[in-house]
């Protein structure tokens, strides 16, 4: 679990690598959260956002003592359908927690450059290049013109 | 990795260089002391200065560099969370003041900058129809307004051409009106798509009116269509007052003193306004002497600071006789229902706002279980993170079946947002939070709302009617969400405007009651709400008052 100077330690971040692997699971060839190596990241985005850094605790927390009262070994040790009966655990019992700390693994995957790539996303900001759309046609309106003015008179 | 660059906030605090204000110096007395250099406290001051009088405006927030907004960012979406949320309590940057919004249904959202909360606003854009200034005489429901809609249309068109409009004459839907300046925005894709699902089903929709410019307007360049239109933008295509009407009224002589947190208006023996008192970055108490003060601070704001604003002569804060400064707060309740198109499969192309607009169901209908009504503004789809997070809807789900959850919404997503005429009640209220405070130590707002039986019905009906268009469109998969409760953007009512001085706030010239040297030009005068965007209506209000004033009150300029 966390020390109390609420930095992670070696065994916290190896299962925040397995949770990450297992909230975004790899698909096909392309791993998973945990397996991009993103745990470092996240850790670090952690820092700058204190909300999302007590998600982060808490649910390492919630997971270290949650799973050290059953097994020895902790919840490395738990295999693939018990570790998510865990997490799905501390879901139930903390859910603001766990949805900032979802939303925290969420944030480092989906602003990666291998996941925009993997998912068809041009890896670049909105500006300056924007994007193009069809030119307008005011052929389209050729219906709804043709409705008769329905809005309320006032006197 | 893409990471936020260490130079990121430097950036945004870059002050734009050919319109720096801050320090400027005022003279002693200010014809017209300005609070709030937002949406209407910039037309108040272009009008103003043009007429002749000396004009300050105080402003709490800063002056932003376009260029450095977060869509030029490799981690705009993360920006958009965080530092640039619309929720000022999940921003809290040093110039907000925080909201107590733990008993309202609806969270408010706003933006503390010279610009305000049109630096971050959608610009979508429509007016007010007719019978929504005659509610009381047409649905027998709240009051009507002390003005009409055609008291309105010069002004609304004088602000068009401010802010710069796109759209196209011929909605069916509303009284005919002189042409925009710019042609619509295209519809795009996904658009045309959705418009052939209204047309087979017999209901209106038009497209959308933007202060989004579709082709080059006044200096400005014309949208290139990037999408998240809702966090500044860089190229000045959407309009904002901060790139309009600012750089006008500051050429002309008009003074903006921006960390300028106003904390008191000052009265004087006579019981009218002679300025006010407000605080400095440093925390430095100064006061702007006037001979007229203007309250343009939002519907939130402009009540906090009358509340805060006691005297002998107004006890109960300023204005107040009534009792009605920070009652009677409305929002805009907002439905969100999208669909999930497969034939769409790049949703996030182009302003993420605004397609097209139904007003299918904007006027009262004897048959329905609900007076008044709602549009629908038509919103696009996102980036892959705020896809993932859900937007109004429930996150991708995590674990298996996760990224089956997110292909079927990525790209394909297009959503229904009705927007409803939110009506009066005076147990809707901003009050003073006893314990919270702002970063100078000052009150902060309470919010107390709850959202109307008749409302709830009225968010019902626009699911069912959304999910029936979006079937038509061929979604495969539909999501609702009732009500959104982060969708404060509309702040209206807390001092509205009345003929009669013990129902009412200011008259419908925007001047109080209880002060002839004090007008309040934002969303707080509203009477009711309407069902679209409001902005357009404050703004000629605004424009309104300023013309009554540098007509019919030569006595306020020194």
């Amino acid at each position: 679990m966390p020390t109390t100077d609420r930095q992670l330690t070696d065994v916290d971040r190896v299962v925040l690598t397995r949770v990450m692997d297992l909230i975004i699971p790899s698909t096909g060839d392309f791993p998973g959260a945990g397996g991009l190596g993103l745990a470092e990241r996240l850790e670090r985005a952690s820092m700058r956002y204190g909300r999302l850094r007590s998600g982060l605790l808490t649910v390492l927390d919630a997971m270290s003592l949650d799973i050290a009262s059953r097994i020895e070994g902790g919840f490395a040790a738990l295999d693939e359908e018990r570790q998510i009966a865990a997490i799905a655990s501390v879901e139930s019992d903390l859910p603001i927690q766990f949805s900032e700390f979802v939303e925290l693994v969420y944030e480092t995957y989906y602003t990666d450059s291998r996941v925009y790539e993997h998912i068809g996303w041009a890896d670049r900001p909105p500006q300056p290049e924007g994007f193009d759309l069809k030119p307008w046609d005011p052929t389209i309106l050729e219906k709804i013109r043709n409705r008769e003015p329905f809005w309320r008179e006032v006197s | 990795m893409n990471e936020t660059s260490t130079s990121d906030q430097e950036e945004q605090t870059v002050i734009a260089p050919q319109i720096a204000t801050e320090g400027q110096l005022a003279s002693d007395v200010a014809d017209i002391l300005i609070v709030g250099a937002g949406a209407s406290g910039a037309a108040v001051a272009w009008r103003l200065t043009q007429a002749g009088f000396s004009v300050v405006c105080l402003e709490q927030g800063r002056w932003f560099n376009p260029g450095f907004y977060p869509t030029t960012k490799q981690n705009w979406e993360i920006l958009g969370r965080h530092e640039w949320n619309w929720d000022p309590n999940k921003r809290g940057n040093p110039e907000d003041y925080p909201v107590n919004d733990s008993e309202s249904d609806i969270t408010p959202l706003m933006f503390a900058a010279v610009g305000g909360s049109t630096i971050h606003w959608t610009a979508h854009t429509p007016r007010f129809h007719p019978s929504d200034f005659r509610v009381k005489t047409l649905d027998g429901v709240a009051d009507d307004w002390p003005l009409t809609y055609d008291d309105l249309d010069p002004y609304y068109d004088m602000n068009d051409m401010m802010m710069g409009c796109s759209g196209i004459n011929g909605d069916p839907a509303v009284p005919p009106r002189s042409p925009r300046p710019m042609p619509p925005i295209p519809l795009g894709e996904d658009g045309e798509h959705m418009a052939a699902a209204f047309d087979r089903l017999g209901w209106h929709w038009w497209p959308s009116d933007n202060y989004v410019n579709s082709v080059p307007y006044k200096g400005r360049d014309a949208c290139n269509y990037c999408g998240p239109v809702g966090f500044g933008c860089t190229r000045k295509a959407k309009s904002s007052t901060d790139v309009n009407y600012w750089p006008e009224a500051i050429r002309l002589g008009a003074v903006i003193k921006t960390h300028a947190r106003v904390s008191e208006i000052t009265i004087g023996t006579d019981g009218r306004a002679t300025g006010a008192n407000y605080l400095d970055r440093a925390g430095n108490i100064h006061h702007q002497a006037a001979r007229s003060v203007v309250m343009a601070g939002n519907g939130i704001g402009t009540p906090r600071l009358l509340l805060m604003s006691k005297s002998d002569a107004h006890p109960d804060g300023l204005l107040n006789s009534s009792g009605l400064v920070g009652k009677n707060l409305m929002f805009h309740p907002y439905a969100m229902t999208t669909g999930f198109i497969p034939d769409l499969s790049e949703t996030w192309k182009g302003p993420m706002g605004n397609i097209l607009m139904s007003q299918e169901f904007y006027e009262t209908d004897p048959r329905r279980d609900f007076v008044r009504g709602y549009a629908y503004q038509l919103n696009r789809g996102s980036g892959p993170l705020f896809t993932a997070l859900g937007g109004a809807h429930q996150p991708v789900k995590w674990g298996a079946g996760h990224h089956e959850d997110f292909a079927e919404r990525f790209g394909h997503a297009i959503t229904l947002a009705g927007i409803g005429e939110d009506l009066p009640e005076e147990h809707n209220t901003v009050t003073l939070d006893e314990q919270l405070t702002d970063s100078s130590g000052l009150p902060a707002p309470k919010i107390n709302y709850t959202l109307s039986e008749n409302s709830h019905r009225m968010m019902d009906h626009s699911i069912k009617s959304a999910t029936t268009v979006l079937q038509e469109a061929g979604a495969t998969r539909i999501m609702a969400n009732p009500l959104l409760r982060g969708g404060g953007w509309h702040l209206m009512g807390t001092a509205r405007m009345g003929d009669d001085p013990e129902r009412s706030v200011v008259d419908k010239w925007c001047q109080a009651h209880d002060a002839d040297n004090v007008f309040i030009v934002d969303g707080s005068v509203f009477v009711t709400a309407g069902a679209v965007n409001p902005t357009p209506t404050l703004q000629a209000i605004a424009l309104r008052a300023a013309d009554y004033i540098a007509h019919e009150r030569d006595d306020l300029k020194g």
